[in-house]
Order: C-alpha cells, then sequence, then structure tokens
C-alpha cells in the first residue's frame, strides 16, 4: 500500500511547462517592446546626434530614460511589499514576489509614452502614482483596475504638462529645429485647427509616410506605426494578445474618422489614415488595450471593449479638449471591463439567446451607436467649410 | 467565426506507451469486488456471504433509476462484504468474491440460435438483463437511451478517446472488429436506426484497416474520422460532427444515440451468447509504470494485480509525489491509496510524477479559459459570481452547460484551478435555489 498525492482535475497543465506560463507570457510582452525602443532611439538619439544637434553620450539619453522608469517601478513596488507585507522581511522573499508581479512594465510602460525631455523628477512622480495608485493599492499584479502606466501618464498630463513644455516637451534637437512644426506635434496641430486641409495637418511633417515610419514629434517611444505593427505581429505570433482587439480599436477609429472628414466635407482617405497613424493610437492598440488584466477576458468582451474604446477615443479627441483621446479613452473604459465582461460572458453562453439577453445586446448596440453617431455629427459640424448637415441637426450640437 | 468557432485544443496523446504491449488477458485474479454502486445510486446486494457463485450470475440489484442487474465476474465463493477503493474517489462496499479459477459459467449464459430474430423490445431487455452501462466513463444505463420517444436515425460508436494515455477502446477494436460491427447492427436494430457510424481519431489509422475489410457485411455503417483535437469524444461534438444538428440534453433529440465501442462489444456478446457485464479493458499507463498495457480484466479486479503485471511501479518512484488516476488525465480523479478496483467506468489506471514545482503568479485575465471552452462559457466570471455567492450571477452565466472537460485549467498559463471552480459554482447554483 502506497499513499500517493492528491490533486485536482486535469492532472495535466500547459503551465507545468518550462516554456509556457504567465512569466513567458510577460517576458515575450517586453521582447515586443523592444522594436519601439529600438526606434526611439534611433529617432531620439542616433539620428540627433549623426545631425550633430547633441553629444555622444546624450544619444543614449532615451534608453537610459526608459530603464530608469522601470527601475522606478520595480524599486516602488519592492518598497510597497516591504512596508506593507508581513511574509516580504528577507532579499528571498522580496524576490520571489517580485518575480510573480512584473513590476518593471508599469515604468517601462510610462517611459515610452512620456515626452523625450521630461524631467526625471517628473518621471519619478508618474511612476510612483501609477505602481502604487495604479496598481499596488488595488492589491498589485492581477486585480489593478486601472492600466497602471496610463493611470501615472495622466496623472502627470492633468498636471504637470507645463512643466514638462517648460523644460523641452515632445520635440528633439532635430525636430525643434524644423520650422513648419511650430514646436507641435500633429495632434497639437490638429486640435489648433479649424477646418481639415492636408497641407496644413500633414505637409508640415512630410507626407503619410513619415507617420507610418514614426519620424515625426511625439512621445518617446510611440510614434512608430511600423514598430508596433511589429510588435503586433509578435504577440499574435507567440499568442501574448488576440490579433483581433488591436484590429476592432484601429478599424473603429478609422471608420469613424473617415466620417467625421465625410460629414466635414473632407472625404478624402487621407483623413482616417492620418487619424489613426498619429499620437498613441497604434501604441495604445497594441500594448494598452489588449492589456490582459485591464480588459475583459472572454473574446466577445474584448470586441465590444475595442469597439467602443474607438468610439470614446474619436469623441475624446476630436470633441474633447485634449489633443490626446487614447490614454483617456482606456483608462475610462478600464473603469467599465467587469460590466462589459459580465455582459457579453452572459451573451456568449447564452444559446438559444433569451429575451433579457437580446435586452443586453440592445444596450450595448445603441450606446455604442449613440456615443460614435454623436463623436462624429459634433466633430464634423465643428470642421466643416461648409454646413453639410441640414440647420436642424446642426442646431442641436 | 471568433466567436463560435470549433472547439478543440491538441493535446500531447501519449498513447504510444499502452499500444507497444499487446492486449493481456487477466482472467484470474485472487479475489473480485464488485463495487456495490453504480453512478452515484448504491446497488441492494441479494448474495450472502458464504455463498457459492458463478460467473455470470445475479448478486445485486440497481434500483429505481436505470434498474438493472449485476452480476458475478468470476465463479468462487463470497468471502466478505468490504470496502474498496471506487474510481469516484470513496471508499464503498463491495463484494469480495474468492475466485476458485473454475469459470463455471451461470446457467443463463447460452448461445442464442438464431440472434438476428430480436425485435426491438427483445434487444433493450437484453441490455437491461445484461446489466450493460456505457463504459466510456460516465456510466449512463444503456438500455434507458434506447427506451427514448424520439425517432432515432444513426448511432453513434463512440471509439475517439481523446484523453491522452487511454488506449482500451483502440486494443479492443483492434482484437474484435467484427464483433463491434456486430453490436452496432444490434444497437441499431434497438434503435431503429438504419445508420451506424463508428467515431475515431484520424490518426488512428489501425482502426480503418481492422474495420474496413467487414464493412461490407454491414450495410448502413459507415466510418467517420475525427480531428485529433480534445474533447473531440465528447458527446455533443460528435453528434454534431456526424449529423450538423445540436441538442440541450440528450442526443436522442437530434436523432442520435451515442454508444462506447467497448459497450458495443460487450452488448454483441450479450445478444449472441446472453454474456452480461462481467469484464472490460483497463490501460494501466503512466510514466510511473514499468510496462504500460491494457488487460481485459474482469470487474472488481483489484488494480493493484495489474500494476504487478504490468512490473510494478517504475523505478525511484515516490508515491507521494506522484499521481494515481482513476479515468483519463484530463477528467479522472486522484486516488490516494492504491487500493483501486476495477468498476465498470474506469477505463484507465495512470501513476505519472508531479509536474516541478513553479512559481505562479496570480490570474493576468488573459482570457485563454474562456477562449477554448467548447461550450462558449467565461469561466472568471462564474468564479467571480461565485466567490460574491451570487446564485443568480452564477445562472446567468449559464455554469450548468459546463462538463467539467477541464481545458479551462489545462490552458491556464497560472496553474489556477478554474475547472474545479466552475464545478463548484454548478453545484453551488443547484443547490442554493
Amino acid at each position: 500500500m502506497a499513499r500517493f498525492a492528491n490533486g485536482k482535475a486535469p492532472y495535466l497543465r500547459k503551465a507545468d511547462d518550462k516554456a509556457y506560463g504567465t512569466a513567458i507570457i510577460m517576458r515575450d510582452f517586453l521582447i515586443g517592446l523592444l522594436p519601439l525602443i529600438l526606434f526611439a532611439w534611433y529617432k531620439n538619439g542616433l539620428q540627433v546626434y549623426l545631425d550633430g544637434n547633441i553629444a555622444f553620450l546624450e544619444m543614449f539619453y532615451p534608453l537610459v530614460f526608459i530603464i530608469v522608469g522601470g527601475l522606478l517601478s520595480t524599486i516602488f513596488e519592492g518598497l510597497f511589499y516591504v512596508i506593507t507585507d508581513k511574509q516580504v522581511r528577507t532579499l528571498k522573499a522580496l524576490g520571489t514576489k517580485l518575480q510573480t508581479s512584473f513590476a518593471a512594465i508599469p515604468g517601462i510602460l510610462l517611459a515610452m509614452i512620456l515626452p523625450l525631455y521630461t524631467p526625471i523628477w517628473v518621471l519619478v512622480f508618474g511612476c510612483l502614482f501609477a505602481t502604487i495608485i495604479g496598481k499596488m493599492l488595488f492589491g498589485g499584479f492581477g486585480y489593478n483596475i486601472f492600466n497602471p502606466a496610463l493611470i501615472g501618464y495622466i496623472a502627470i498630463a492633468f498636471t504637470l504638462t507645463g512643466v514638462i513644455n517648460a523644460a523641452g516637451g515632445a520635440l528633439n534637437a532635430s525636430e525643434i529645429l524644423i520650422d513648419g512644426i511650430a514646436g507641435a506635434t500633429p495632434l497639437g496641430t490638429l486640435s489648433a485647427a479649424s477646418t481639415l486641409n492636408y497641407d496644413a495637418l500633414v505637409t508640415p511633417y512630410g507626407s503619410l509616410w513619415n507617420f507610418f515610419l514614426g519620424t515625426i514629434p511625439g512621445a518617446l517611444a510611440e510614434t512608430s506605426a511600423l514598430a508596433c505593427l511589429i510588435a503586433y505581429a509578435w504577440f499574435v505570433f507567440r499568442k501574448v494578445i488576440k490579433w483581433y482587439v488591436p484590429l476592432v480599436f484601429v478599424g473603429t477609429v478609422f471608420v469613424l474618422s473617415w466620417g467625421i472628414g465625410l460629414a466635414a466635407g473632407e472625404p478624402g482617405l487621407w483623413f482616417p489614415t492620418y487619424s489613426i497613424l498619429s499620437g498613441g493610437l497604434m501604441f495604445g492598440a497594441v500594448f494598452m488595450a489588449t492589456e490582459p488584466v485591464t480588459t475583459p477576458r472572454n473574446p466577445l468582451g474584448k470586441i465590444v471593449f475595442a469597439l467602443f474604446l474607438g468610439a470614446f477615443t474619436v469623441l475624446f479627441r476630436f470633441v474633447g479638449s485634449l489633443p490626446e483621446g487614447v490614454a483617456t479613452a482606456i483608462v475610462f473604459m478600464n473603469i467599465f471591463t467587469m460590466p462589459i465582461d459580465n455582459w457579453t460572458a452572459i451573451i456568449r453562453s447564452d444559446s438559444p439567446i433569451q429575451k433579457k439577453t437580446w435586452l443586453r445586446i440592445a444596450v450595448l448596440a445603441i450606446l455604442f451607436l449613440a456615443i460614435a453617431a454623436y463623436g462624429v455629427l459634433k466633430s464634423g459640424s465643428d470642421y466643416a467649410t461648409m454646413i453639410v448637415t441640414s440647420p436642424l441637426v446642426r442646431g442641436l450640437f | 467565426m471568433i466567436l463560435h468557432k470549433a472547439k478543440g485544443v491538441r493535446i500531447d496523446g501519449r498513447k504510444q506507451m499502452s499500444k507497444t504491449a499487446p492486449l493481456h488477458e487477466f482472467l484470474n485474479p485472487r479475489f473480485v469486488y464488485i463495487p456495490l454502486i453504480q453512478q452515484a445510486s448504491p446497488l441492494k446486494r441479494i448474495v450472502e456471504v458464504g455463498e457459492l457463485v458463478k460467473i455470470g450470475q445475479v448478486v445485486a440489484f440497481r434500483e429505481g433509476f436505470g434498474a438493472m442487474p449485476i452480476h458475478a465476474s468470476v465463479s468462487g465463493k463470497v468471502t466478505a462484504v468490504k470496502k474498496a477503493w471506487h474510481a469516484s474517489g470513496r471508499m464503498v462496499d463491495a463484494i469480495e468474491i474468492e475466485n476458485d479459477l473454475l469459470h463455471t459459467p451461470d446457467d443463463a449464459i447460452r448461445p442464442e440460435i438464431d440472434p438476428d430474430a430480436f425485435t426491438k423490445p427483445e434487444l433493450i431487455e437484453k441490455m437491461q438483463n445484461a446489466g450493460l452501462s456505457g463504459l466510456g466513463g460516465a456510466g449512463f444505463p444503456t438500455y434507458i437511451k434506447y427506451k427514448t420517444q424520439c425517432a432515432i436515425d444513426v448511432v453513434i460508436i463512440n471509439a475517439v478517446e481523446c484523453e491522452p494515455y487511454i488506449t482500451c477502446d483502440y486494443m479492443l477494436i483492434e482484437q474484435l472488429p467484427e464483433k463491434l460491427l456486430k453490436g452496432l447492427k444490434y444497437f441499431m436494430r434497438a434503435a431503429g436506426a438504419n445508420r451506424g457510424v463508428v467515431c475515431y481519431k484520424a490518426y488512428n489509422t489501425g482502426i480503418e484497416a481492422v474495420l474496413k475489410p467487414f464493412l461490407a457485411a454491414y450495410p448502413g455503417i459507415t466510418l467517420f474520422p475525427v480531428k485529433d483535437i480534445y474533447p473531440a469524444g465528447w458527446e455533443k461534438y460528435l453528434v454534431q460532427q456526424v449529423t450538423g444538428k445540436s441538442y440541450a440534453n440528450l442526443p436522442s433529440e437530434a436523432g442520435a444515440i451515442v454508444d462506447n465501442s467497448a459497450t458495443a462489444i460487450v452488448f454483441a456478446d450479450a445478444v449472441e451468447k446472453n454474456i452480461p457485464l462481467i469484464s472490460r479493458v483497463v490501460t494501466i499507463s503512466g510514466e510511473g509504470v514499468r510496462n504500460p498495457q491494457n488487460f481485459l480484466v474482469p470487474i472488481g479486479t483489484p488494480v493493484k494485480d495489474l500494476i504487478q503485471q504490468c512490473g510494478g511501479y517504475a523505478e525511484g518512484l515516490d508515491p507521494a509525489k506522484a499521481y494515481y488516476i482513476a479515468g483519463g488525465p484530463m477528467t479522472g480523479r486522484a486516488i490516494l491509496i492504491d487500493e483501486l478496483v476495477v468498476n465498470d467506468t474506469l477505463g484507465s489506471v495512470l501513476v505519472f510524477p508531479l509536474p516541478a514545482a513553479k512559481n505562479h503568479p496570480a490570474c493576468l485575465g488573459c482570457g485563454q479559459c474562456a477562449d477554448v471552452c467548447p461550450v462558449y462559457l467565461a469561466p472568471t466570471e462564474i468564479q467571480r459570481a461565485f466567490e460574491s455567492k451570487d446564485v443568480e450571477g452564477v445562472k446567468a452565466l449559464n455554469a450548468n452547460k459546463c462538463m467539467q472537460c477541464g481545458l479551462c485549467s489545462y490552458v491556464c498559463p497560472s496553474h489556477i484551478e478554474i475547472t474545479d471552480f466552475v464545478a463548484r459554482a454548478k453545484e453551488f447554483a443547484r443547490k442554493g435555489a
């Protein structure tokens, strides 16, 4: 007679494999950031050095900035554990804790979406906000409601934008010398524009090709759509994210932006293309809208989430007073992750679909259409060179 | 489509382990222990300690739903009523019979002269008298399926064996291919169906090879290979693949009856020779067994005897750091003490070492569990509703649809016991109303 071990079915687990598991997913996520980090270094470091606008050592500043962000987050998280968790009293215990909480990620992401000349103390403030308030106060990895990096970003954007601009802002030493840009990022230019005009919006930065490559002014590492696409392909290949989430998100913004263009009498496809290539949309779609902890879990939920994200991004970007809509839209939608997850889980598991479930579907559909329609019509009429909608509809907005 | 695509996950089969050795007949255990329980219903014993019994003699009755007789699997003397470990993970009462090694058959076991003459009700009665229950794992009384009011158009033989390690159905079919077709023929007659389908995994070309030569003599019977995914052997999946129809509760709603291949083989004997359900094939496999193989054994055989026949446990196996599983690795049950006895639903016993310990993070919300769920549930949502004791919430999330295939736990990158949560939530919602 021998006593055997107890356990719960199934007794085979993929997670027992060394090459599979949450830690591997997180490692792959960090690898996916590499193309963007390298591009940020090329654009804001190497190229500027080659132009002769900065000194040799200054060239590495973008990399240092991102690494410092990761370090700060790790330090804050470690301190939080040491102070609050009685079990964490030795270095070894702290090590095991940090191993399963992926502490560096919020800081790295935050550093990547801040302007290049953000003072380090502002980064410290942002990382503190991101890690402590955005993540640890909710219970740490897996329990946070909001995307921690975006919490840090929004805290900075609402309070310290002036400080960052005074310190040099987003434009690197080469970009500041270009006359046509007048010190503004593309979306900054857009929010100051009163009409949709290719020559005013795109030409100062080159062409849409520059938007795609990312050689336009913007936050440190989020400008390159190409780098985001490389990361996207890697993530899909490694199954880190669901392939359809960024597509639905970006697709919604594209369609709605096109609608705005049409409403404003600018039917060209350049405008929606410009819209999805500028700002943090690509970055947000690949890295933030797919962030597993703070977005819905079931496939239908992810799609609904991405749809609403698109609608709110358009609303915040074109109607709201902030130049950048993506970060706000994602954090705003994070609030609704739980109800969306619950509703879509019910809808998805129901077959045949019951009456009550149809009601839920109808509510979601009406909400989406209303928000999308409002965003399109309102901003479309704002940019309109001539009144394309009837005076009555015009009067409503 | 993304939302409702055909579901399943490819899992490393590990089947070759137990396929190398031929099917081993082990008909002479010293003692057998006939468990006095079937599914969840206790059986009524009708033999006393000291009584002599013959092979096939009725020793107990199942009463109420699925009432039928249970038979002695060896001839000999009833020596005790003892507790024995059962595949359900509990100790149950069992009739201990000391084998006299004479193989004396009961008078009821006699060949039929014209088995093809039986009518539908007669065949169904034979199922009941043979104590025939599903040998695939659920142990559902077979005759109940055939007493349906629905018109049956196809009988599906399930020889898919989608769980890793298990090869008992495959080995038995390889041995007795024609008997399978005969059993299916009788099943079709009992159901009034003119179509019979044998489902097996497409890579199991051996099944096709052994069945093909006989097919011409059995009109209406076709072979149906299915994809190598888990859970391809799930009843609903097979019915959907074969008929294209879906159903809510029972396959008969879609005009189908699904039976395990081993059940069909036993039924062929029950019709032609009046041999009741007294033996079955068990796979003994896993990295913790020295020579994995399949055994044809009388029901009630102690699994210990079979492990001994396999050469014992693998060298250096530490039982405290190994699983001993009754059933498949996905849906089976860990048995703590290796005193298990073979019952009608036990298709395999697996012994393998526990995986190396790993430091697992919390749920990251990746949603893979919802992604792989064959019935489109959202396990994490069900867990959340369950943890906040929300009966209505669990019900609204259709937790009752879960059939505990185990895929959500299998794919979870954070090693969360999510299948167990859903199972408990299901139970909670059932009771909580």
